[in-house]
């Protein structure tokens, strides 16, 4: 039987201001996909998912990367070392992990960087064809995981929307540029729902695979009281379906989506 | 200490913990988290005719102690019900109760027909109260004929106990929970979600793509309270209490109020076993505050308002 368990604070990390990354030892968490999240007890009346940021099952470490917008996330990111949090997780359908004959673009957009830094964390060892790393924010000090990632040894094209860092301007102009010379490419996207709508778009008829995933607001978790929605195919003139962010996704498969 | 509820037309409960309508999905959500056996029912979530989409995202917000919800009743239709989770809900030790919604009387009654068919059901909870969907809902809940005429029509089709779900956004609850005696309920459940708004700051606009909300959570246990009391009060059939209930504590609270059984839902949402644990601990509870048995506290605060002598 599942349930919610505690698990420990080992590791508090603050990349960027109004950013916290926590990391708990936490062997089950640990082996969960890039893409997942888990859900975390706050003291108000709702959980939060918080998608891992980074996966690392030999030592059982998970990252959960925060970024303050509320009260539930406020008090999430004064936690320290040594508290524990009570989660439920891993939760979700992560990633699918990459086909080896296809070149690979990774896209992130402002806390949607860390799942993408997570999947190239868990892949690393998988690459055989070109790999492109894009990851945008609205400002140079939202642009969060760039070190990790280039740890990692991978390449990473910044983009900002005031030109702080990076080309100036969202992620689609160097997104575009690849699909232009990497048709084949299968593809992996978090970020908001602005940059999911453009990459949903400059991504219709490649033959690769696109992988999308979605935040919403959340009850459950867990499948059952269907908040977490958003709209899905198929599409009907009375509007969309409406798909679980908890359990269909957080990662869609492209064609299932309705922007 | 026996937990038994014993209800109208041979309802039986093993326990008075139901999970409530809306927070539980159909069962099998659910069931790698609780041991749906111990129960004392599933109360599933609200089925209509066909399949309705629900309300627009986003569709819940946290509010001070309290949930507000616009879900709007999404669900895959009675056909859908019958094939994919009966069979599932078959295999499962509790009262199984069919929410039944819709748009119109008629439609009401055409759910209740289609599971009067099933065995697994045991009991119907027409919901004439929930105030996210424009038409229907919540208005044959604020209406003293039209909530006899659905009731009446679901009476007209079945005969497995039949529970009326009210609502709380009502001056005077006693008298639509006579109306619908009237037409043939066997029980009351009380209360629905209060009607609430709350707005984005940064997006300026409510927050809820649905526009207003249902509140539910602790904030709303003492209206929950009030009214299970008022209704207890004016008609002689069972109450099914329901409203930010979080311990036994606050069971025993609805079942003096005059509820025979009480339904969770909300907390459900932050710890998925915390049915379970009211359970286990409502026997110490009952003899902790000097009862014997669960019915020696059903009603007991009843009609005792007034100086405390």
């Amino acid at each position: 039987m599942n349930s919610a368990f505690e698990v420990p604070i080992v590791k508090r990390l603050e990349p960027a201001s109004g950013h916290v990354e926590l990391l708990v030892d936490s062997p089950v968490l640990a082996q969960g996909k890039p893409g997942q999240f888990c859900h975390i007890l706050t003291p108000g009346t709702l959980r939060r998912p918080v998608s891992f940021s980074r996966l690392e099952p030999s030592t059982g470490l998970a990252g959960l990367l925060i970024q303050v917008v509320g009260s539930g996330t406020r008090w999430l990111s004064d936690r320290q070392v040594g508290d524990t949090l009570d989660v439920l997780g891993p939760l979700g359908r992560g990633f699918a992990p990459p086909r080896l004959d296809r070149p690979w673009l990774l896209v992130g957009g402002g806390t949607g960087i860390p799942p993408i830094y997570a999947a190239l964390q868990a892949w690393r060892d998988q690459v055989s064809e070109p790999v492109a790393v894009v990851l945008g924010a609205k400002t140079r000090d939202a642009l969060i995981m760039v070190k990790d990632v280039r740890q990692l040894g991978f390449e990473a094209e910044l983009t900002t929307d005031d030109g702080s860092q990076g080309r100036i301007g969202t992620v689609m102009a160097p997104v575009q540029e690849w699909l232009a010379a990497h048709p084949r490419s299968q593809v992996w996207a978090c970020g908001p729902t602005p940059m999911l709508r453009a990459l949903h778009g400059a991504t219709q008829g490649l033959s690769g695979p696109v992988q999308l995933a979605l935040e919403q607001r959340m009850g459950c978790g867990i499948g059952a009281c269907l908040a977490c929605v958003v709209p899905a195919q198929p599409e009907s003139p009375d509007g969309p379906a409406y798909r679980r962010v908890c359990t269909d996704g957080p990662v869609f498969e492209r064609e299932e989506l309705a922007f | 200490m026996d937990l038994t509820v014993s209800l109208p037309r041979g309802l039986v409960l093993k326990n008075p913990i139901v999970a409530a309508s809306g927070t539980f999905g159909f069962g099998p959500e659910y069931a790698s988290y609780v041991d749906l056996n111990r129960l004392g029912g599933i109360s599933v979530k609200g089925i209509s005719p066909k399949p309705w989409r629900g309300n627009p995202p986003p569709r819940v917000w946290e509010t001070p102690a309290g949930l507000l919800n616009s879900i709007g009743l999404q669900n895959p239709g009675v056909d859908a019900f019958i094939t994919d989770d009966i069979p599932f809900l078959t295999g499962v030790d509790t009262a199984v109760i069919a929410n039944i919604i819709g748009h119109t009387v008629e439609e009401y009654q055409a759910v209740a027909k289609r599971l009067d068919a099933q065995a697994r059901i045991d009991a119907f909870e027409v919901n004439i109260s929930c105030p996210n969907i424009k038409e229907g809902g919540m208005a044959f809940g604020h209406d003293p004929d039209q909530a006899y005429q659905v009731v009446r029509a679901v009476r007209m089709v079945t005969q497995k106990p039949v529970i009326v779900k009210m609502s709380p956004n009502l001056e005077f609850p006693g008298v639509i929970a006579k109306a619908v005696v009237d037409a043939g309920a066997d029980m009351i459940s009380a209360i629905n979600t209060l009607v609430g708004l709350a707005i984005d700051l940064k997006a300026r606009r409510p927050a809820l793509g649905g526009g207003t909300g249902g509140l539910s959570g602790p904030a709303i246990k003492p209206v929950a309270v009030r009214i299970v009391y008022e209704i207890a009060s004016n008609v002689a059939v069972p109450v099914i209490g329901m409203g930010g209930v979080q311990s036994a504590e606050d069971v025993l609270e609805f079942l003096m109020a005059g509820a025979s059984a009480v339904m969770v839902g909300t907390i459900t949402f932050q710890h998925p076993d915390r049915m379970i644990r009211i359970i286990d601990q409502l026997p110490d509870v009952l003899r902790h505050y000097g009862f014997s048995n669960l019915n020696e506290a059903v009603g007991a605060a009843l009609g005792k308002a007034g100086a405390v002598s």
